[in-house]
């Protein structure tokens, strides 16, 4: 067979070098120039022999999603593997270890689950390496050699990746792996004379590979991020260590606090004395900083709060993906209470999009939620990364010598943004509070201040749209069949919008990094313009959907998927040709 | 209020005349008269005065009680946080521009009730600020129920039979999570909390000031009286720079000694921090 993309999985238990396997297999892909994206699945436990597995999905054309299915599956650990074999596609592969066969009853064998449409493929991995290697060392290369030879892949892809990772450790182990490597291959060739083909154009520039999480780190640090607090949390944690790591050579800080009250104080009284501040949390961190966020409302503090969201409620599901914290970021706040609220549709957006959210926040002096999701932030991908240089970074709006005469922190202005100047600075002092306050600052609890002073926190937003991207309308635009998407779910749609066109069926998706404020008039004309609407998103109670209908007034066809997985592109074409067979009728 | 009586009131109003704190006033205080908060702000009055902090570098940072409305009182930058979160958000703003003073105000209930988590890891981080802790053993801004630091019996609207937890001791609390500089302060003594604070906004890493402050509304049981019948300066030949020692005296209830347990020298967070930004500049 001829292939332009394949989805590989392998499967094993701790020790089986699932996670390094999946480095290794993306970066020789991206080393050649294809387009890789990797999902690793581990349990939240750390302990024992817990089960993970690494998905690489390797194409010749730009990636959105982690499409639907396998092609091939690498069963290191037999018993733990089974359940996934139900993920292999139609004629897809499953590669089992046979070093030691009929060694295990047949429930917890591999070989006897494997069903008519797939096809098996013994090999003695476990032997292979120990004739490589003495011990079990090198079982995912011989893995790999297989692979390798499988889809016809040029060897040397691999032996550079070889040479490269474990150069550290030293000639023996690259030699040893580098046989393992070739045992594999050579088992395969003796025993599967198969010809797939992977087509490969050669001499293309070799690509970088990083994760949405460091996208984002690295965003922030490059629009002059100066000052990180933050609680360890899976799955944002990432973004705290780099923080750590780059932030003092910076002349930066980055501070580990006592829970995510402390991290969001923390931001906001760096933010108060003129650091560009920020935090990355989940959404049991989210729920802690609500009270925190409104002092930043009210006192007009500038801070960028990332969520990387996870399972939901309470603890949840640590290491599965979910839309669900959308409404805690909208309406988590007491009292009127406006907040910024973005969410990032792929890891190029984790890069540019935070940088708006600096932006956004230090022009407005408001709270930025930033809602990556799990998916988002821990999937590793081929991206180019451009740095927002046709953008002014902004800053925050300083007062002029004559408003300095008489100055007042919360001078009301047509535009909601007061002028401002910093601890430290001359000119000035004055006195911020959680309380309501007058335009001086003092505390003041009169119904008319009280309207006032709300008005102008709202005002902020209404300013602030002028300023906003353009949403993106993708697709057909003459299609009557629109979808409006937010997050990490929109790769798996633009995917589910393609598998509906080569059915014949058009659509056309409205996205926006902004989900408050929006442009509302784009959305108004698009959803004018379509005769039936979708809205898919990783949640039980449609959150973007309520959202829209109550914003907008549509009806749309809500699509519900309270999910541990990402979102799968048939699903979202079924649902449009769902959608066509409807207004067919 | 035996100690106003103690002086004349012509002598009062000389020592006011001499007093530079004046340009360091700000709003009047809401407080109730006889608070012990006053005095407090008189000894941060008299310590930024003193050392000549510009306003424009000083930062007071409060939580939410009787105490919260501190920086209203007092010129300079104020931020009048939420309640329990003073510390934290004083820590950003220090390690965000270490070239500011910050001071943090709260109460017993905002430190080591609400806020009660944070106060360990300011204080053993060492951040390089100043902590008072002005404690009235009651919750006066929601006029009069129990605190943490109220003693055992304690009748109030929340405690209707008394209070049957054991009050903690804030100097104790201090020693034990490692601040370099703790004292222990009673707002009857205006000179001696105003030296203390002085001391402790000059000295480098974490101070904590613990201000025996009475409510005189609604705490019937803590007062002037009850407080001055207890305390007792330390012992004069006291050498404050042992923690064990000063643990074993701050921990005392009877008499409550007052004074300078602690003062240590010990890197502060910038100290530490900077040297860790200095090493990585030069392998840069």
């Amino acid at each position: 067979m001829k292939y332009s993309e394949i989805t590989i999985r392998f499967c094993g238990i701790a020790g089986d070098g699932v996670v390094s396997s999946g480095k290794i297999l993306a970066g020789a892909c991206a080393n050649i120039g294809l387009h890789v994206m990797v999902n690793d699945i581990y349990s939240a436990e750390i302990r024992g022999l817990g089960k993970s597995s690494s998905t690489i999905r390797f194409a010749t054309s730009k990636l959105h999603s982690m499409g639907d299915g396998i092609d091939l599956l690498i069963g290191m650990a037999a018993k733990d593997s089974i359940v996934d074999l139900r993920d292999i596609k139609q004629d897809g592969c499953v590669m089992y270890d046979n070093s030691t066969p009929g060694s295990v009853v047949e429930e917890e064998s591999l070989v006897a689950h494997i069903t008519p449409e797939i096809h098996g493929y013994g090999l003695p991995i476990k032997q292979l390496a120990n004739e490589a290697s003495g011990t079990n060392q090198g079982k995912n290369l011989v893995a790999m050699g297989a692979i390798c030879y499988f889809y016809s892949l040029p060897p040397e892809m691999f032996l550079d990746q070889i040479k490269g990772i474990f150069a550290r450790k030293g000639e023996h182990t690259v030699e040893v792996n580098i046989k393992a490597f070739h045992l594999g291959y050579e088992y395969f060739k003796d025993n599967y004379p198969i010809s797939n083909q992977f087509e490969i154009n050669k001499g293309l520039e070799p690509k970088k590979l990083i994760s949405g999480n460091e996208a984002l780190a690295k965003g922030a640090i490059d629009c002059g991020l100066k000052f990180f607090a933050g609680y360890p949390i899976t799955p944002a944690t990432k973004i705290m260590e780099i923080a750590a790591k780059k932030l003092p050579k910076l002349g930066g800080w980055t501070l580990q606090m006592e829970d995510e009250i402390a991290a969001i104080s923390a931001v906001l009284g760096a933010s108060y004395a003129g650091s560009r501040a920020m935090t990355a949390t989940s959404g049991p961190g989210l729920s802690l900083m609500s009270e925190m966020i409104n002092m930043s409302v009210m006192a007009e503090i500038p801070a960028v709060i990332v969520d990387v969201q996870r399972g939901g409620p309470a603890t949840g599901l640590p290491t599965k993906v979910e839309q669900g914290d959308l409404n805690i970021a909208l309406y988590g706040g007491a009292g009127d209470s406006p907040r910024v609220v973005m969410a990032p549709c792929d890891t190029e957006e984790c890069y540019s999009g935070i940088q708006l959210a600096f932006d956004i926040a230090e022009k407005y002096q408001t709270p930025v939620i930033f809602l990556s999701d799990l998916f988002l932030g821990q999937r590793i991908e081929t991206v180019s990364l451009k740095p927002n240089i046709d953008r002014e970074r902004c800053t925050r709006k300083k007062p002029t010598p004559e408003q300095l005469k008489n100055y007042l922190r919360y001078q009301i202005t047509d535009d909601g943004v007061s002028p401002l100047i910093t601890p430290g600075e001359p000119g000035a002092v004055y006195s911020v509070t959680g309380l309501e306050h007058s335009v001086t600052g003092n505390p003041n609890y009169e119904s008319d201040v009280h309207s006032m002073m709300t008005a102008k926190r709202f005002r902020k937003f209404e300013s602030m749209v002028a300023d906003l991207p353009q949403a993106d309308i993708i697709g057909d635009k003459t299609a009557v069949i629109g979808i409006a998407g937010w997050g990490s779910s929109i790769g798996s749609i633009l995917e589910g919008m393609e598998i509906a066109l080569k059915r014949g069926i058009k659509s056309k998706l409205i996205k926006s990094i902004m989900i408050y404020p929006q442009r509302e008039n784009l959305f108004r004309e698009f959803f004018a313009s379509c005769k039936k609407i979708i809205v898919p998103e990783m949640n039980y109670q449609g959150q973007y959907a309520a959202l829209l209908k109550s914003r907008y007034g549509i009806r749309p066809i809500e699509v519900h998927i309270p999910s541990v997985n990402p979102v799968s592109p048939l699903k979202i074409a079924q649902k449009i040709m769902e959608a066509n067979d409807e207004l067919s009728q | 209020m035996s100690f106003l009586s103690k002086r004349s009131v012509l002598e009062e109003l000389e020592r006011a005349k001499a007093s530079k704190t004046k340009q360091w006033r700000d709003n009047l205080p809401t407080w109730c008269p006889g608070c012990g908060h006053f005095t407090g702000l008189h000894g941060l009055y008299e310590a930024v005065e003193k050392l000549k902090i510009p306003q424009k570098d000083f930062v007071v940072v409060s939580g939410i009680g009787c105490s919260g409305r501190f920086p209203f009182f007092i010129k300079g930058f104020g931020l009048h946080s939420l309640h329990g979160r003073a510390l934290p958000m004083a820590t950003g703003i220090k390690v965000a521009n270490p070239a500011l003073t910050v001071v943090v105000v709260g109460g017993d209930g905002d430190g080591v009730g609400i806020g009660g988590g944070h106060f360990p890891h300011a204080a053993r981080s060492n951040f390089n600020l100043t902590y008072i802790l002005l404690d009235n053993s009651i919750y006066g801004l929601t006029k009069g129920q129990i605190s943490p630091t109220s003693p055992m019996g304690m009748k109030s609207g929340t405690s209707p039979y008394g209070n049957i937890a054991r009050p903690i001791n804030p100097t104790t609390l201090a020693l034990a999570y490692g601040a370099t500089f703790v004292a222990r302060v009673f707002s009857r003594e205006r000179d001696i909390v105003s030296d203390i604070i002085t001391k402790a906004v000059q000295h480098k890493g974490f101070s904590f000031v613990h201000d025996l402050s009475p409510c005189v509304v609604f705490n019937k049981l803590v007062t002037y009286n009850s407080w001055n019948n207890m305390v007792e300066e330390l012992p004069a030949e006291y050498d404050p720079q042992d923690r064990s020692k000063a643990l074993a005296l701050a921990e005392s209830a009877d008499p409550i000694y007052l004074g300078l347990f602690l003062q240590e020298n010990r890197p502060s967070f910038d100290e530490l921090s900077n040297r860790i930004k200095d090493e990585l500049a030069q392998t840069a």
